[in-house]
């Protein structure tokens, strides 16, 4: 008897985290491949993530390796994507242009929720003049146009990939912080929280312990947006010269070499990359409008 | 209604303070030699000194930052190395070609939004409301500068059917006398109808390309509003005193959800702006984002810094107009606290 109520106490102190992992991944799969939609983006972003890792191991050719007897060559067996003016394999460097959008989407994602949401938190627990200051920052911030305000950034400070991504981090700061206050303003005055501090939780745990945790659905759905956001703005920078530069093959550089062969015919050099983009941005855009659905407050679109 | 202007009107002089801050500590204090970027890669140390003293780098930062807010009031906005010219002159001859296609971009995003969302959401078949939201997925995911490269290839290289990156008018074009420094308006009001078609030509594509992004965005919007106004209780009043479905939602769905997209002019005026940039590379057109992009790859930093603090002033004007705006029109607005 006492065995057993101490396998019960095992089980509620420490639940079978693999199944219950298993379970919820075959629970995500069903609802994925229930909404066509949903399917259709994730296929998108699951082609992208694969070439981005494996991409160099199924296909290796150099992106950077010139070879002047080989320049523009239309897609075939040997170079799907077609070469570049300098003979480079196109496909070669689409694979490494998945990798770089794709890291700087998670990087600006996850270093603007932490930074962003770090001061919407202080602002809307603090509030007073801390509040007023920060948002006040914030506002500056957003006086100007996001993409414009990154080439601020990389003008200053040195023109360079490294020097995008900052410039795209700091501009969605003041997105994340404005939403995170607001749900902390918002989830503050509800009766839990009052209650919790009846009881005398101290300012910093109820801020981790019942605050936090509820800003999730909207950092979510947030995060989907940010992302298709910083890989536009990343191959944006790139295009004007103000991100990577041009042997790297990012995206955006990329199309900037093809501008000019676009008119005498080799349209695949440019039409390429630009397509990665389609792909990495509209996939991840598709997913979120179907987060907010799912977690819209309102709650009328819920179709879980 | 005074209140909200006075409060909106001191909320962008904020804002376009804590703006030039910020352009100042970006442009002026960051790592990067400031004289050096407004010098140019070829300037000798001499002439880099001269320049530094010019500009007052040896002063404290609060001269130097008033400095560069007078001189920028001033219209001051230093010299471009590349060409010699001041910075305002530079702008201002580019300004109209900018603006002229930035208008018909916006129209046509516009005009075409409004009727995509009006047939996507008046029959309510699944199938054109699934089509017109992919088309806005789309638009929102294309890089324009891409977009304009896919365009000129189709519609120049392929099929020959429009002009191609050769600017405003084909090279055996004259242009118009300048009166608004519209060409198309120009060549109307001179009766040149064979330079208004030149015009209107090459204004085709890289409208397209700029407005297409803008247009996705508001699609979405306007669809989203009229399915909200559509389950609104008045709209079967309207109805069943007998007005036809038609008319019922043209007159009355229609006007309630274009109110909410008024807050999205700053953003399609921000997505407008960025856009100049990207786009005039890809048509030659001989606008500002033109020059600033030129600028950049010269290393001529002096109209980039003009520029960007210029567009943070404009989108914050244009940004306090339309609260303004959105008061004048929505009195439920005015007074927040007693909805």
């Amino acid at each position: 008897m006492e065995a057993g109520q101490a396998v019960a106490a095992e089980r509620l102190l420490r639940p079978n985290v693999v199944g219950r992992s298993v379970r919820a991944a075959g629970r995500a799969a069903r609802f994925v491949l229930h909404d066509p939609a949903l399917l259709f983006a994730s296929l998108l972003l699951g082609i992208l993530i694969f070439l981005a890792i494996f991409g160099s191991v199924i296909w290796q050719k150099d992106p950077l390796a010139i070879n002047l007897d080989q320049t523009l060559q239309p897609p075939s067996w040997a170079h799907p994507m077609g070469t570049d003016s300098v003979g480079r394999d196109v496909f070669a460097r689409f694979n490494g242009g998945a990798q770089i959008s794709l890291s700087v989407g998670a990087i600006v994602v996850v270093a603007g929720a932490l930074l962003g949401g770090l001061i919407g938190v202080l602002a809307g627990a603090l509030g007073g003049a801390t509040d007023n200051a920060s948002m006040r920052a914030m506002d500056s911030l957003l006086a100007f146009p996001p993409l414009i305000l990154a080439m601020a950034v990389t003008v200053g400070f040195g023109i360079g990939l490294k020097t995008a991504v900052l410039g795209i981090i700091l501009t969605t700061i003041p997105y994340y912080a404005r939403l995170v206050r607001s749900d902390v303003l918002r989830v503050r005055s509800m009766n839990y929280v009052e209650a919790a501090a009846a009881l005398g939780a101290s300012r910093p745990r109820i801020m981790a312990r019942h605050i936090v945790p509820h800003l999730g659905s909207t950092m979510l759905i947030q995060a989907g947006a940010v992302f298709g956001y910083a890989i536009l703005a990343v191959a944006a920078l790139g295009f004007v010269g103000l991100g990577a530069q041009i042997p790297t093959p990012e995206w955006g550089t990329m199309i900037t070499e093809g501008l000019d062969n676009v008119l005498t015919g080799g349209w695949w050099v440019g039409v390429f990359p630009g397509i990665g983009v389609l792909m990495a941005v509209t996939g991840m855009s598709i997913i979120a409008d179907r987060a907010r659905d799912i977690f819209d407050p309102r709650g009328e679109y819920i179709r879980v | 209604m005074s209140r909200v202007i006075i409060s909106r009107t001191l909320g962008a002089i904020v804002a376009v303070l804590g703006a030039s801050i910020i352009s100042f500590l970006f442009l002026r204090v960051a790592p990067g030699d400031p004289a050096r970027l407004v010098a140019g890669p070829l300037a000798s140390p001499d002439q880099l000194a001269a320049i530094r003293k010019q500009m007052g780098l040896d002063q404290s930062l609060v001269v130097q930052y008033w400095d560069y807010i007078t001189s920028f009031v001033r219209g001051d906005w230093g010299f471009s190395f590349g060409t010699g010219e001041a910075v305002t002159t530079l702008m201002r001859q580019r300004a109209m070609a900018s603006v002229e296609l930035g208008v018909f971009a916006f129209v046509g995003a516009f005009v075409s939004a409004v009727a995509l969302a009006l047939v996507a959401t008046y029959r309510r078949r699944p199938v054109v409301d699934g089509t017109v939201r992919s088309i806005s997925f789309l638009g929102l995911g294309t890089p324009p500068f891409w977009l304009g490269i896919l365009l000129l290839l189709v519609f120049f290289v392929w099929l020959g059917w429009l002009p191609g990156p050769e600017g405003r008018l084909g090279p055996t074009t004259t242009a118009p006398p300048s009166v608004t420094g519209f060409y198309t308006i120009d060549a109307l009001l001179a009766g040149q109808w064979a330079t208004f078609w030149d015009a209107f030509r090459h204004l085709l594509l890289p409208a397209f390309a700029l407005g297409f992004a803008s247009f996705a965005y508001l699609v979405r919007l306007l669809r989203a509003n009229l399915l909200e106004v559509g389950r609104e209780p008045f709209l079967v009043v309207t109805r069943s005193k007998g007005l036809s479905r038609w008319s019922s939602y043209s007159r009355h769905a229609l006007p309630n959800a274009f109110l909410p997209t008024l807050t999205a002019a700053g953003l399609v005026f921000a997505q407008l702006i960025t856009s100049a940039v990207l786009i005039e590379k890809v048509f030659n057109w001989p606008g500002v984002g033109q020059l600033v992009v030129d600028s950049i790859l010269r290393k001529d930093f002096a109209v980039v810094e003009a520029f960007i603090l210029l567009s943070a002033i404009l989108y914050v004007i244009v940004n306090s107009l339309v609260d303004v705006f959105y008061g004048v029109v929505d009195p439920r607005v005015r007074n927040p606290t007693s909805v």
